[in-house]
């Protein structure tokens, strides 16, 4: 930028030499545009070291205004408050749009953005109705070109109808133009043509009542075609004015019309943008496809509707499998160790009372490890989360997938959570946050329990086989399907009935892509997963110890313990589903750890080992109780890490309205199989 | 062209800025500024992307790469004008 007074001088030196002697007049000349668009720039270069600073009259917002000579004629230019429009949102609004009613300067130069034309040509749409003629400075055109940007000035000048001069005022090119252009406007007012922008067609008509309804009573110098538009736009300022000008009578006239049009601000504002789209799409050009940014570039595949899922489906994938298959190693290290431990433990509590070794060995180890074991699989899928949300990813992600998940009122952003409950449901809950709508959070939060996870299908793969033979993989493949069912029916149901009302349409800005942080990765890691232990872990080791006092005590074995009573309260119920009362309480058990069921089966049908298990419960239990009991295994109760999660998350409320929801659903959908089942030969 | 984004958002689903852009053969830019204006119609308004009360309590809300949402807005219940 070049405003230096050797330059200053030089342009001057040159105009005197060229003043006509009888030429006395002021011109006034005001400067608008929005902030940072190069006014300073322009008017420092003009009027040098022959400026004022003050304030406007009444405000605390600065007024410059200089002189300067410019081809023989006297110049004033003030330079405007800088503004993105002219509502009456803000002080330099009010103050830039009454400057040029009631001053009337005879030149407005409206300096826009090149580079950003159709934001700043709002502005514009805005000058051309009020009184005083306008020229447009086109800056930083080199900044337009650098973003291959290409704008026919031109071609804008005979759209616009007013005359358009592109410029580099930071390099002082353009400038001398922009004042030929202002001074020929001066004297030449004939010429002047403009295409102004108007109100959308279908008000027009009433647009012209207000203004015949309002024409006499609107204060000079204010023109009434502007304050019907004003009005029209519910202009704080405007319609205080109107309304103060205008008896009780003229004035209700005027605001039935408001009423009965309240839609006249988008009819005004949508005329503006119109009016911008025809004026840029004749006179601009797009960068061409070679020239596009990585972002979006990018965005053409992974944004895209059909790639996309492809390519998310490939990502989660390889999130899911990277989850699991980099924690499953050290799950396995976590638990040998606990093994190892739990055998130390016992070599040390040799001696000691056989219930407090069961409460260390069985209830505070077994509780304690089931949270150890939870952390790989949480480290894992937080670091995976952090760097794909990091990255930019994590935006296309939701997006691409959200017309799917708006079938159940769910947008895209619930699918990454709900996706990782295959693997544990705790993630899937936990992962709910990143969901900012609370009602799709909670309704994610409450599917979340019906995604198959991985401790599920364990117990599937240990129990079908066993109970079904070869007809176990069909099996297991219709129970994960029917799981997967009663998620998107719930969902749907859920969200019509129950957390319904709310307006499922959002706009996004799709962030640019960038590589991810690792201090960010890091801290959202150690963050996230410190925040789980200290809350999570305390719940799920007291109901650890809970369920191991009711299936210990009295002290005569599991048949005589507390968990069995339970489990033969409930055996009326369970008949009704072709339960016994040792299916029972192994459901019951599960809440602890969907593995438990298996060890408690074993526990309570004598096998002293899994390995006999398969054989006695398929002699023991009919093919109907089997299939019944594991389709109320897919859809009970969760674990209790899920549970915790999900109270950590949610609220105790939201809790027990998961208990009772998994509960009901299981049973329900549980006893129809049962039914179904039983007819079967 | 604003109403055309005003019905292209209330046909429901996130849309994204850029799309929106292609679609109505306009600059990101100017679908920037017709958003505040609908907002400040009443039509839309923007989501807080700040943490919900159960991440305010997590100890590094501020640094969670979960809550690092991109800008979001979605609709009110303001009558829409078609």
């Amino acid at each position: 930028m070049s405003s230096s007074p050797s330059v200053l001088n030089e342009i001057q030196a040159e105009q005197v030499a060229k003043l006509p002697s009888h030429d006395h007049r002021v011109i006034t000349v005001a400067l608008a545009g929005q902030p940072n668009v190069g006014k300073t720039t322009v008017f420092n270069m003009m009027t040098g070291l022959n400026q004022h600073v003050g304030n406007w009259p009444g405000k605390t917002v600065e007024r410059k205004e200089g002189t300067f000579t410019f081809n023989g004629n006297r110049y004033r230019l003030v330079d405007l408050p800088g503004t993105y429009s002219l509502s009456a949102n803000s002080p330099e609004e009010v103050i830039a749009r009454d400057y040029i009613i009631t001053e009337r300067p005879d030149v407005v130069i409206a300096l826009i953005n090149a580079a950003s034309l159709e934001r700043t040509l709002y502005l514009v749409a805005e000058l051309l109705p009020l009184p005083a003629p306008l020229v447009i400075g086109l800056n930083m055109i080199d900044v337009a070109q650098q973003e291959h940007l290409e704008i026919d000035a031109h071609v804008l000048e005979a759209a616009i109808g007013v005359p358009v001069v592109p410029m580099v005022a930071a390099r002082n090119q353009g400038v001398r133009e922009l004042f030929e252009a202002v001074d020929e406007l001066v004297h030449h007012p004939a010429a002047y043509h403009p295409n102004v922008p108007e109100i959308r067609a279908d008000h027009r008509e009433v647009l012209s009542e207000l203004e015949n309804l309002i024409k006499d009573a609107v204060p000079s110098p204010y023109p009434h075609d502007w304050i019907a538009l004003k009005l029209f736009e519910g202009d704080a300022v405007i319609t205080k004015l109107i309304q103060e000008s205008l008896s009780p009578e003229q004035w209700e006239a005027v605001h039935g019309v408001l009423v009965e049009h309240d839609d006249g601000m988008m009819a005004v504002a949508s005329g503006r943008y119109d009016w911008i789209g025809r004026m840029t799409r004749v006179a601009m050009r797009h960068p061409s496809m070679g020239q596009i940014g990585l972002t979006e570039r990018l965005d053409r595949v992974l944004a895209h509707p059909i790639w996309g899922i492809g390519v998310l489906l490939i990502v989660l994938g390889l999130t899911f499998w990277l989850t699991y298959t980099v924690a499953a190693p050290l799950q396995v290290w976590l638990e040998n160790l606990i093994g190892e431990l739990s055998g130390v433990l016992s070599t040390l509590l040799t001696g000691t009372p056989d219930w407090l070794q069961s409460l260390i060995l069985d209830g505070i180890l077994g509780g304690a490890g089931t949270v150890i074991t939870f952390i790989p699989i949480l480290i894992i899928f937080f670091a995976l989360m952090g760097i794909l949300e990091d990255t930019g990813y994590m935006a296309r992600a939701a997006f691409v997938m959200d017309r799917f998940m708006h079938l159940m009122g769910l947008h895209g952003r619930s699918f990454i959570p709900l996706f990782l409950g295959f693997g544990c449901n705790v993630p899937a809950v936990v992962g709910a946050r990143v969901i900012d709508s609370y009602n799709a959070r909670m309704l994610t939060i409450m599917l979340a329990p019906l995604v198959p996870c991985t401790a599920r299908m364990a117990v599937i793969a240990f129990l079908a086989p066993a109970f079904f033979g070869r007809g176990a993989a069909l099996v297991s493949w219709g129970l994960i399907v029917l799981s997967l069912v009663v998620l998107a029916v719930a969902g749907v149901v859920i969200n019509r009935w129950i957390l319904s009302g709310e307006r499922v349409a959002f706009i996004m800005e799709l962030p640019l892509y960038h590589l991810p942080n690792k201090r960010t990765i890091a801290l959202t890691v150690w963050g996230n997963t410190r925040s789980f232990l200290a809350k999570a872990a305390t719940v799920i080791v007291m109901a650890s110890l809970v369920i191991w006092g009711l299936s210990y005590f009295p002290g005569r074995g599991i048949e005589n313990s507390y968990l069995a009573g339970i489990g033969r309260v409930l055996e009326p119920v369970g008949q009704l589903i072709g339960l016994n009362w040792q299916l029972m309480v192994a459901l019951l058990a599960s809440i602890a750890a969907k593995e438990n069921s298996i060890a408690t089966l074993g526990i309570l049908y004598g096998t002293g080992g899994e390995e006999n298990l398969a054989s006695v419960l398929a002699n023991t239990i009919t093919a109907a109780s089997a299939l019944t009991y594991l389709v109320i295994q897919m859809l009970f109760v969760p674990c209790i890490g899920t549970l915790a999660a999900v109270k950590q998350e949610a609220g105790w409320k939201w809790t027990f309205l998961n208990l009772a929801f998994l509960f009901v659903v299981s049973i329900s959908v549980g006893g129809l199989v049962y039914a179904g089942a039983s007819l079967l030969p | 062209m604003l109403e055309r984004l005003l019905k292209r958002i209330a046909d429901g689903g996130i849309q994204s800025q850029a799309h929106l852009a292609r679609e109505l053969n306009v600059s990101e830019d100017l679908i920037a500024q017709m958003l505040l204006d609908l907002e400040r119609m009443g039509y839309i308004r923007r989501l807080e992307d700040s943490c919900d009360s159960h991440c305010a309590h997590c100890d590094l809300a501020s640094s969670c790469a979960g809550r690092e949402s991109v800008p979001l807005w979605t609709l009110t219940d303001k009558k829409l004008p078609f």
